[in-house]
């Protein structure tokens, strides 16, 4: 059995490599392209530049002031956009075939002559603000925020990828020059295309697209530590509904036993109704619309978190729930029909990640990012096959800590 | 941005006969190619079928639609069309409780569901090979659903854990519903929330979902669109072997009273601790496709994008490079069953009075108003608004999504097909002659959701 996936064609430049999956059905190309880096190397105090500055990429570059250059991707129904990530950095672009050296010209642009006009910056870093108090006005946002703080209190992903509203305040033009010249560098980045163009046409076009960054390769931040397990934490906010949000450490994304991570934290907190999460707190208990728990990856590591709201009140019995199936998971394993279950879905869903030029690119950018080898898709239902229960329950015995979660409760929940 | 560019959720519906006088004045342009290319039939039963393919992948989706969604909602029990959502994935004759959602996933697919005011869509994406299977469970649960009593309690706790989540603990949400209540009405079609009322959804029985299966989910109300990659004499006959025997039963006309002569509260204003950004709402009554001045319909999209649409708009430059908001937006959907909302909202810049921000955009609009709409910028709009029209055939969810929602909706298939046509035919005067109509006329509600402090 080989599981389904579009033929990748791999072009060499001189910066770096390309993941190309040509396809010439619907007369439209995406391409993603990323750099280490990030929020990672952000000096203490300046949390929040790489973001803000990745948002004035689109905001003006040459000649182009900010409502020319946003005339210019419209008009032509381009979608340009920069990212800082919290271990990353990534351009994406999507463009009509007709419009794709349009766009990347406008790409070159904005990466390689920003503008950073002061009235667009006053405008950018007052939205990043408002952006940053917003997102503590819900419990999930200050669950996220207290959950990360936790995890990692000593690293940058232990802080918020787009700053706190103190770090943005203080955030100015020169600062953000100094992250976009750590960040846009002409080595070091991975590149993902797909759709309606050809390998010689890309090897021609895409040099011209980072032509002028400075020569070498990004800044990278500190290692990351360990994922910290840290006591509950609640908190006070008033509202009927609480937030809960959990984690443990995972594994590395070349750990041999990734695979058979997947598989099992399908069965366990998978998406849709099928896991044991869903069933138990949901189906059986009423007691969440949704709950789900997987593989998070940042610096090349795995943390397992999920999260799921409930009502103040049966706050704790949720979280009782939960650490019965963690713990039911831990000393048993999966069931050999679950087992099954989960390697059918997942060889089985592959095709629907080749369904738009989006998803594909991106899918491309990310296996490069974890360093896969270009037939990890095709080769992968026989990775999973091989798979036994065995294996499943000595990997949830080895790696699941049913009284080792981290747990924040934000909200106003009652019989912890 | 409108729904079609967004190409997102659904919308839209009503019974045909007072749709084609308004919306099928439409002729295309000669040699305009239409978006998806759908072909569309009808069963025996009266059920309608739409066949959009893309060849790209060997993948496939089934997309459900119901004419009836949250307006059609018993009066004083809001949520029975989106609980009755939750209860259809609760078994049917030959599929057990559960085991359509289990077997879409032992086959490597999605699916899930969706409440509109409009609409209600049931929907799989699978590998192209498996569309028999999920068209035989799809056909089931039409047919013969189970609605079993036992599970109307956990799921109600489920459908309130819902509400709880989306709405009562979002502070944003929960003020965007009392708006709406505001403009509308607490008990109008348009002023409930989909998911219901809470003291409503605690009240909903099970003799009022098989009363709303009864009436809605009939073949002569219901769209069958098929995405992806299928042949289509094929296809064809899985749908007649699937679905032809579902029973036909009559079909209901909508019910869905005009909006009150005055909305019940032109101001609300609410502070709550939770908010650290004010922010202000304003809502009109506006026509729609359906219902009203359906000529004003489309103009109304394009006066949007023109007031509010980021850069470039008359709202960016009134209240954002003034320094007053951080944000500021306009919308207009006109594909909506019965009336339809022009709204606008803009987050104030902290330091900025709200008086002082709804000054300026009431300045706005007043200019608007009386000097009429700028022919540059409704032709810089049209063109953004348009450019991108093909990117719906980028991915498999935009035609069946676009397409039903209009189907169902009572709506032509040309405002899907032909949408980019009949945004280009719009004309200053028309969005001047829709802003008059719409603005100016006294049937809207200002909201400011403050901060405690504020």
């Amino acid at each position: 059995m080989t599981g389904f996936s579009l033929p990748i064609q791999v072009i060499d430049l001189p910066g770096g490599k390309i993941w190309l999956v040509e396809d010439h059905s619907v007369p439209v190309v995406s391409l993603s392209w990323s750099w280490r880096g990030g929020a990672a190397p952000e000096p203490p105090g300046q949390e929040g530049a790489t973001s803000l500055m990745a948002a004035m990429l689109g905001e003006g570059a040459g000649d182009l002031p900010a409502r020319n250059f946003a005339d210019a991707l419209r008009d032509d129904a381009i979608n340009l956009g920069f990212d800082g990530q919290r271990d990353g950095f990534e351009g994406s672009l999507r463009a009509l075939r007709d419009a794709l050296p349009a766009a990347l010209r406008l790409a070159r642009l904005a990466m390689v002559e920003p503008r950073f006009d002061n009235d667009a910056f006053e405008r950018v870093r007052a939205r990043a603000l408002a952006g940053a108090r917003q997102s503590l006005e819900t419990p999930r946002g200050q669950a996220s925020r207290a959950f990360w703080a936790g995890a990692y209190p000593t690293h940058s992903a232990g802080r918020p990828t787009g700053g706190t509203p103190e770090s943005i305040a203080a955030l100015t033009i020169p600062l953000l020059r100094e992250a976009h010249d750590r960040q846009l560098r002409a080595t070091g980045m991975l590149i993902g295309v797909s759709g309606a163009i050809d390998a010689a046409s890309l090897r021609s076009m895409i040099p011209a697209l980072f032509a002028g960054l400075p020569e070498g390769a990004p800044a990278e931040g500190p290692e990351l530590p360990a994922f910290e397990h840290f006591p509950r934490r609640v908190v006070p906010m008033a509202f009927p509904q609480s937030t809960i949000l959990f984690g443990q450490p995972g594994l590395a994304v070349d750990d041999p036993d990734w695979e058979a991570a997947q598989i099992m934290l399908r069965i366990l907190g998978g998406g849709g109704f099928s896991s044991r999460l869903m069933q138990a707190v949901r189906v059986e208990r009423g007691l969440t619309y949704g709950v789900s728990a997987g593989l998070d990856v940042l610096f090349g590591q795995a943390i397992i978190s999920g999260g799921l709201a409930t009502e103040n009140g049966k706050v704790g019995e949720a979280l009782d729930v939960i650490q019965a199936e963690w713990r039911r998971m831990s000393e048993t394993g999966p069931t050999e029909a679950e087992r099954d279950d989960a390697i059918a879905y997942l060889t089985g869903s592959q095709p629907l990640q080749f369904t738009d030029s989006r998803r594909i690119s991106s899918t491309l950018l990310a296996l490069q990012r974890n360093n896969r080898p270009l037939d990890w898709l095709s080769a992968r239902p026989d990775r999973l096959n091989a798979i036994s229960n065995a294996q499943l329950a000595a990997l949830s015995k080895r790696m699941l800590k049913p009284d080792g979660l981290a747990v924040v409760v934000a909200g106003q929940p009652t019989g912890l | 941005m409108t729904r079609r560019a967004a190409l997102a959720s659904a919308a839209a519906a009503v019974a045909a006969p007072p749709l084609a006088r308004h919306a099928a004045a439409f002729t295309p342009p000669p040699g305009e190619r239409p978006l998806f290319g759908a072909r569309i039939w009808s069963l025996p039963n009266g059920m309608r079928v739409a066949f959009a393919p893309s060849r790209r992948i060997p993948v496939i989706m089934q997309y459900m639609f119901y004419g009836a969604g949250g307006g059609e909602d018993p009066q004083g029990i809001s949520g029975v069309a989106h609980y009755m959502e939750h209860m259809m994935f609760k078994g049917s004759r030959n599929v057990p409780n559960g085991a359509l959602s289990q077997r879409v996933a032992r086959e490597g697919g999605n699916d899930n569901a969706f409440t509109s005011r409009d609409v209600t869509a049931y929907y799989q994406q699978v590998e192209a090979s498996r569309l028999a299977l999920v068209m035989g469970m799809e056909a089931d649960r039409f047919a013969f659903p189970l609605f079993p009593a036992d599970d109307m309690e956990p799921e109600r706790l489920v459908v309130l854990e819902e509400r709880r989540q989306r709405t009562d603990a979002n502070p944003r949400a929960l003020f965007r519903e009392e708006f709406q209540a505001a403009l509308w009405g607490r008990q109008h079609w348009h002023g409930r929330p989909i998911i219901g009322w809470p003291d409503e959804i605690r009240a909903i029985r099970h003799a009022d979902l098989l009363a709303f299966h009864e009436r809605w989910y009939a073949p002569a109300n219901a769209v069958l669109v098929i995405a992806g990659d299928a042949e289509e004499g094929e296809l064809t006959r899985l749908v007649e072997q699937h679905y032809g025997g579902v029973a036909a039963r009559p079909a209901q006309a909508r019910d869905r009273p005009a909006p009150p002569a005055a909305p019940p509260e032109r101001r609300l204003v609410t502070r709550s601790r939770a908010i650290t950004e004010a922010t202000y709402l304003r809502s009109w009554v506006a026509p729609s496709l359906t219902w009203g001045d359906a000529d004003h319909a489309w103009a109304l999209e394009v006066l949007a994008h023109l007031l509010g649409s980021g850069q470039g708009s008359l709202m960016h430059e009134a209240l954002i490079e003034t320094g007053l908001a951080t944000s500021a937006n306009a919308g207009f959907d006109a594909d909506n069953v019965g009336a339809g909302e022009f709204s606008i909202s803009a987050i104030a810049r902290r330091g900025t009075a709200p008086e002082a921000l709804e000054a300026a955009t009431d300045a706005v609009i007043a200019r608007l108003l009386q000097g009429g709409a700028e022919p540059e910028r409704v032709a810089r709009s049209i063109r953004q608004i348009t450019a991108g029209a093909l990117l719906a055939l980028d991915g498999i969810g935009a035609a069946p999504r676009l397409i039903g929602n209009a189907l169902a909706s009572g709506l032509p298939i040309e405002t899907v097909e032909f949408w980019p046509a009949r945004i280009r035919a719009v004309t200053p005067e028309q969005v001047t002659a829709a802003a008059r109509a719409v603005l100016a006329a006294p049937r809207d509600c200002v909201g400011w959701l403050l901060p405690e402090t504020a």
